[in-house]
């Protein structure tokens, strides 16, 4: 099978262009996860111009710079940056252009690093509020020599164990949660806002946030730690206020979608429930849904899933209302590259 | 004329509390508003289902009372509710239903407060934005009490319009105010605490997403304590639920032909689905607008039940003054009309036969005197029942079969 442009042509329009302040919700199931989705999300913002113009897209014309902030919760930086080079994006060296910065929310979320120096993290004792300033921030990895080659050796997982690796190229931060409630998701959004901040060089550069499988944080906290649906969905709210569009990424199996239906009376575990509403209630914020599913009918050899883009129900203006609903077929293949087409084609 | 149309309607209420229930305006009392003069009520209680969807004069009673309802409503003229509840679902959000509030504050020139729970930026035409994100509902309280301060002039009263984008948040909320009680939240943005301050009539219109679960922890820290939504519908003086236009024809549809109306989005239960809007699909190509099913409580204790539709903004210039909502039965698409033809009774089932009689044969008829009638005289013995004939002009006597 021929290789397949980075961006599919009759993506390209809802990949390439967020309106401001917008958030995409893109839906996955184990059977049809949003990976490839993500990683073209990124190179559409990231690619150089010659790439975009191939496929008819012009870039922004009033030379604004579009960056990505891009905080993963369920998978490593090694996955990542192994997948986009697969896309022909160099994520290390983009990260070293300021271009580009990877939160790393996955391997040192729940383990605490070994406390050197000031990197510990001192926000069980913080006040919900405390001013941003008073915070010992964690040197930022700053100036990384965009060159250097990525310790490719170094399995993902190292990072917990072998204390805070913070020298690893491409990282910007590594997000541990403590404490309870409130003050630990306080804790979160100031780290990546700081990372933002540092980010945000010029006042019009557009910075659009990926915030990958954040109900992972949602499930692993719960109502124990005082973290609910509404909880997570004013952290994302407040993450949102700081960037141009934000593209959010996020599991509707069924169990975690129908086993806590607004109506009914069984019992459902606080799981299920508080996913449920994060999940729907994110959709009726969002401008637009990506949905990805399997096909209803069973597996076939030519297609992988079906992706169904439809309108939230979020605020939006009259031309965001013009936004096409679709369903499309998609088809990865082996070498990573997808091809994107509506039913009956090929 | 405002009888109970819900069984010629889509779908059954069957969750909701009765309408009859009006403790709302008891709690609203402070809010006087003159009665709305009763309409004349010649109500048919037996009237069939067929009559009652096709009678002429009622859908006319109907066009009349309630498009005036419904545009009082939506203007927010007299304060005719204080209080409105949207209840949407991510098939039909109520965001456009909420523009259409905003545009028509807008033209009668309604101070427009959105308190927002999800909404990012302030949307056009809103003069105060309050976002709630991480408020306790006393700082939501005072920060809307003085996002308006009412001139003080002898005038009519000032109208403001107090929306909620999502009251859904504020419900589920894992750390809930322990003092914090739904009834008299949402009355004091109604009435002012400050009895001498200058009067603002305020409505409040507050939308809840019925599809977003979040009672689990509140049943389990008190199993006593109504559901949120019970609350909510309790306290409403009208209950706006949304639907699509193009579902609730597919489901017409179906039902037209006793099918089984199919179901959208989350209902489906079909694995990776949130949203099932997809408007092109469903066939029913212009099919756009939203349903807006209506309960609205009248203070007399009546409950008024209409289904309306409302056109997608882009079908009308945002200063139209004129009323832009239609009955959801007047919709061609909806309700496509019927064919009437008016001879259709009098016409015979065509045959090669003559089944008919003429007037002649008809008085002959009536004339016979049938054998039972006979035998009552009581003549006697084997008199009655005697096959009694009257020999017409065109019959020839035959002696063999007609002996009398």
């Amino acid at each position: 099978m021929p290789s397949q442009p980075p961006l599919p042509p009759l993506l390209a329009p809802y990949l390439s262009t967020q309106p401001e302040s917008s958030l995409t919700l893109v839906s996955s199931i184990l059977g049809a996860t949003s990976n490839w989705l993500v990683l073209r999300f990124l190179h559409a913002a990231l690619s150089n111009s010659s790439n975009n113009a191939s496929i008819g897209l012009e870039d922004s014309p009033d030379g604004k710079k579009k960056k990505v902030v891009f905080v993963s919760f369920l998978r490593g930086w090694e996955f990542w940056k192994a997948e986009a080079k697969r896309l022909g994006l160099d994520l290390t060296r983009l990260a070293g252009k300021q271009q580009f910065a990877y939160v790393d929310g996955l391997s040192e979320l729940f383990t605490t690093p070994k406390p050197t120096g000031n990197t510990l993290p001192t926000l069980s004792t913080g006040s919900p509020a405390p001013a941003r300033t008073t915070l010992p921030l964690r040197s930022q990895p700053g100036a990384v020599p965009g060159r250097t080659p990525a310790p490719a050796s170094s399995p993902i997982g190292q990072g917990s164990t072998g204390g805070p690796s913070i020298s690893e190229p491409g990282i910007a931060k590594k997000l541990n949660f403590a404490g309870q409630g409130l003050t630990a998701l306080d804790k979160l959004e100031r780290d990546i806002s700081t990372v933002i901040a540092k980010f945000k060089t010029a006042e019009d550069d557009e910075i659009l946030l990926i915030i990958d499988q954040p109900d992972f944080l949602l499930a692993s906290t719960g109502p124990s730690y005082a973290i609910g649906a509404t909880e997570m969905m004013d952290w994302v709210t407040g993450l949102q206020q700081a960037v141009h569009a934000t593209v959010l990424t996020l599991a509707a199996d069924s169990p975690l979608l129908h086993n806590a239906p607004a109506a009914s009376n069984q019992m459902a575990t606080p799981v299920e429930s508080e996913h449920a509403a994060f999940a729907i209630g994110l959709a009726h914020r969002a401008q637009s849904v990506m949905q990805l599913r399997t096909l209803e009918t069973g597996a076939a050899r030519d297609v992988s899933g079906v992706l169904r883009i439809s309108r939230g129900g979020g605020w939006s203006t009259g031309a965001e209302e013009n936004l096409d609903e679709k369903e499309l077929l998609f088809y990865i293949q082996r070498d990573g590259g997808v091809r994107v087409f509506g039913r009956g084609e090929s | 004329m405002e009888r109970e149309i819900g069984s010629t309607m889509p779908q059954s209420r069957s969750s909701r509390p009765d309408p009859s229930s009006l403790k709302a305006h008891e709690i609203f009392a402070a809010q006087s508003t003159p009665l709305h003069p009763h309409l004349p009520a010649t109500s048919h209680p037996h009237q069939s289902r067929a009559e009652r969807a096709m009678a002429p004069i009622n859908l006319s009673h109907r066009r009349t009372h309630n498009l005036l309802l419904i545009s009082k409503l939506l203007n927010l003229r007299d304060t005719a509710s204080p209080f409105t509840l949207l209840l949407d679902s991510l098939e039909q959000p109520a965001t456009p239903l909420l523009k259409e509030y905003i545009r028509r504050a807008k033209l009668s020139k309604v101070h427009v407060t959105l308190i927002s729970f999800e909404t990012l930026r302030k949307p056009d035409g809103v003069d105060a934005f309050i976002s709630a994100r991480r408020k306790s509902p006393a700082d939501i309280m005072s920060e809307v009490a003085s996002a308006y301060q009412p001139a003080k002039t002898n005038g009519p009263p000032q109208r403001r319009l107090i929306l909620i984008d999502a009251i859904n948040p504020l419900l589920s909320s894992k750390n809930p105010d322990p003092t914090f009680q739904l009834a008299s939240f949402l009355g004091s943005f109604i009435t002012p605490r400050d009895p001498t301050a200058p009067k603002a009539d305020a409505s409040l219109v507050v939308a809840y997403h019925t599809d977003v679960p979040g009672l689990l922890h509140q049943q389990s820290q008190n199993p006593y304590k109504p559901a949120h939504l019970s609350i909510l519908t309790y306290l409403a003086t009208s209950i706006i639920t949304l639907h699509s236009f193009s579902h609730i024809l597919a489901q017409k549809a179906a039902r037209d032909r006793s099918l089984v109306a199919p179901v959208f989005g989350l209902d489906e239960e079909q694995d990776g689905v949130i949203l099932g809007r997809l408007d092109k699909l469903t066939g029913t190509g212009a099919a756009e607008g939203i349903v807006l099913e209506l309960e609205h409580r009248r203070k007399s204790g009546r409950g008024v039940l209409e289904w309306y539709l409302l056109p997608p903004a882009s079908r009308y210039a945002a200063s139209h003054v004129k009323e832009v909502v239609t009955l959801l039965d007047d919709n061609v698409l909806y309700n496509p009309p019927v064919e009437l033809d008016s001879r259709a009774e009098d016409e015979e089932p065509k045959s090669t036969f003559e089944l008919g009689l003429t007037d002649r044969q008809r008085r002959d008829r009536e004339g016979v005197v049938l054998p039972y009638f006979d035998a009552q005289y009581g003549d006697g013995p084997g008199e009655g029942g005697r096959i009694l004939y009257d020999m017409g002009e065109e019959d020839d006597f035959d002696e063999e079969e007609d002996e009398i």
